[in-house]
């Protein structure tokens, strides 16, 4: 009796296996480390702002319509909250990547607008702050390429037969990426170059 | 499972259609990697000696690629590819640097490791590249440039408290890798504890088993603590194997933790990572 149990237990713990119930597993922890990752250096870039506000205002204070932009995008990118959870709802999810499209564009144009002051360009705690942002432009990009990439492999996986019907059956669904809109609003925000004055 | 295999199959020869476009990534064979010959042999073997030097003192691997170019992909976008590929740093310490120059583009980069974003952050990369680095390039003086970089990093890094390196001698042997003679060893444990409890009886046989295990590690290894280790993990799965439907299981737990990087003759990354921190710059 107990070893006919056991090996029904073999048998469904192997099917379960089989059938991806455990590579789901895999896939969702990858994608929740990945996006913890996206998150943070978000949370990296939008902590740089008030400190990149404050100092450009020092030398630029009457451009008070880029400043304001800014300001009222990093308080919109505030305002989500950026919870592990949010992968799972598409719609906060396109929300999300909005508000952090938004923050991107505004920087930018603060961008440009700073190269109209030799002297801010040539504080040195100027240079410091704008190392640090193009550093964290690029983290940034480095997580969201994992993050697409993990939901890739998750997404292939619940996809394809037969870890499609187990997902069916237990209700695993493909998870949402970036999309392309997002992903040309957001990897050509970033590429200000101030010393070769490429735009 | 058909599906997923072509699906599979068609996603790696996409991937290498389009890995083909871009610029390969070097083998790692020592810390100087100059494809464009930039560097006399007595200056690359001086920053050669230099960053082993540093490797032997703190632990932390920098490495120094030049390339040709790295169109059409960034210089930060190849960086990011070299480091994944090389994995400078050691193992669950990340502590690994890359400076990357991009001569005939006129770029480079310092790809900062995770432990050592603290240290050398964006702000210093930076300052490095533009005070320190640039300058003297734009002059024409490469080698010149690059050992002042290395220098600065080396002075930035040496601050940090970093886990203390290996000893040279106690690093455990590649071709001994305890991992890899994990199944091997079970295999053994098993026949021979069998063929041992036919003739001895079970209690005694895993006992010798046990012993056996322990003498022929302590010789491989020379370490008591790993022998003893191995021979009361032996001595028990011969033990339980000897009960009906016992057995299996266990004995994965520890791992040689070897961190690979032999300091002989090549080079080679200790396992790790980055997460795209550091800074880019031209001349």
């Amino acid at each position: 009796m107990r070893i006919r149990i056991l090996a029904v237990l073999a048998i469904v713990v192997s099917l379960l296996s089989g059938c991806g119930y455990n590579s789901f597993q895999t896939g969702d922890e990858a994608i929740k480390s990945a996006w913890s990752e996206v998150i943070n250096q978000y949370q990296r870039r939008a902590d740089l702002v008030p400190n990149l506000v404050s100092t450009v205002q020092g030398y630029a204070s009457h451009e008070k319509d880029v400043l304001t932009q800014v300001t009222q995008a990093r308080a919109q990118v505030g305002s989500i909250q950026a919870t592990p959870e949010l992968i799972n709802n598409p719609e906060s999810f396109a929300k999300f990547q909005q508000a952090q499209a938004g923050l991107s564009s505004a920087l930018s144009r603060l961008l440009v607008v700073t190269e109209n002051y030799p002297n801010l360009k040539a504080d040195a705690s100027f240079r410091d702050l704008q190392a640090q942002l193009e550093g964290t432009e690029n983290r940034i990009t480095v997580a969201r390429n994992r993050y697409i990439k993990s939901v890739e492999a998750y997404n292939v996986s619940v996809r394809t037969f037969p870890n499609n019907l187990t997902a069916m059956m237990l209700g695993y669904q493909v998870k949402p990426n970036f999309s392309v809109e997002n992903e040309k609003a957001i990897s050509v925000a970033p590429k200000v170059d101030f010393g070769g004055g490429k735009k | 499972m058909w599906r997923a295999l072509v699906a599979v199959c068609f996603l790696c020869l996409a991937n290498l259609a389009g890995a083909q476009e871009l610029q390969a990534v070097p083998r790692l064979t020592a810390r100087i990697t100059d494809q464009t010959a930039t560097l006399a042999p007595d200056q690359r073997s001086r920053l050669e000696s230099k960053l082993t030097d540093f490797e032997r003192q703190k632990g932390a691997q920098i490495a120094l690629l030049i390339v040709p170019s790295v169109s059409p992909e960034t210089v930060e976008q190849y960086a990011l590819r070299v480091v994944e590929s090389w994995k400078l740093g050691r193992k669950g310490v990340d502590d690994g640097v890359l400076l990357l120059v991009a001569k005939d583009d006129r770029k480079l980069r310092i790809e900062v490791g995770y432990a050592l974003e603290g240290a050398l952050n964006d702000a210093t990369a930076k300052r490095i590249i533009s005070e320190t680095i640039t300058p003297r390039f734009k002059q024409g003086d490469y080698f010149g440039g690059i050992d002042a970089g290395l220098d600065a990093m080396i002075k930035v890094i040496g601050g940090e408290p970093l886990p203390a390196p290996k000893p040279v001698n106690s690093a455990v042997n590649g071709a001994f890798d305890l991992e890899s003679m994990l199944p091997i060893g079970f295999i053994l444990v098993f026949v021979v504890g069998g063929i041992l409890r036919s003739i001895f009886g079970r209690f005694l046989a895993a006992g010798i088993v046990g012993g056996a295990a322990g003498v022929v590690v302590s010789l491989i290894f020379s370490s008591m603590l790993i022998a003893v280790i191995v021979g009361v993990v032996a001595f028990v799965v011969s033990l339980l194997a000897g009960f009906r439907g016992g057995g299996g299981g266990g004995g994965r737990g520890w791992s040689s933790g070897s961190s690979s990087s032999s300091w002989g003759g090549g080079f080679s990354g200790g396992g790790g990572s980055f997460g795209g921190g550091g800074a880019s710059g031209g001349w």
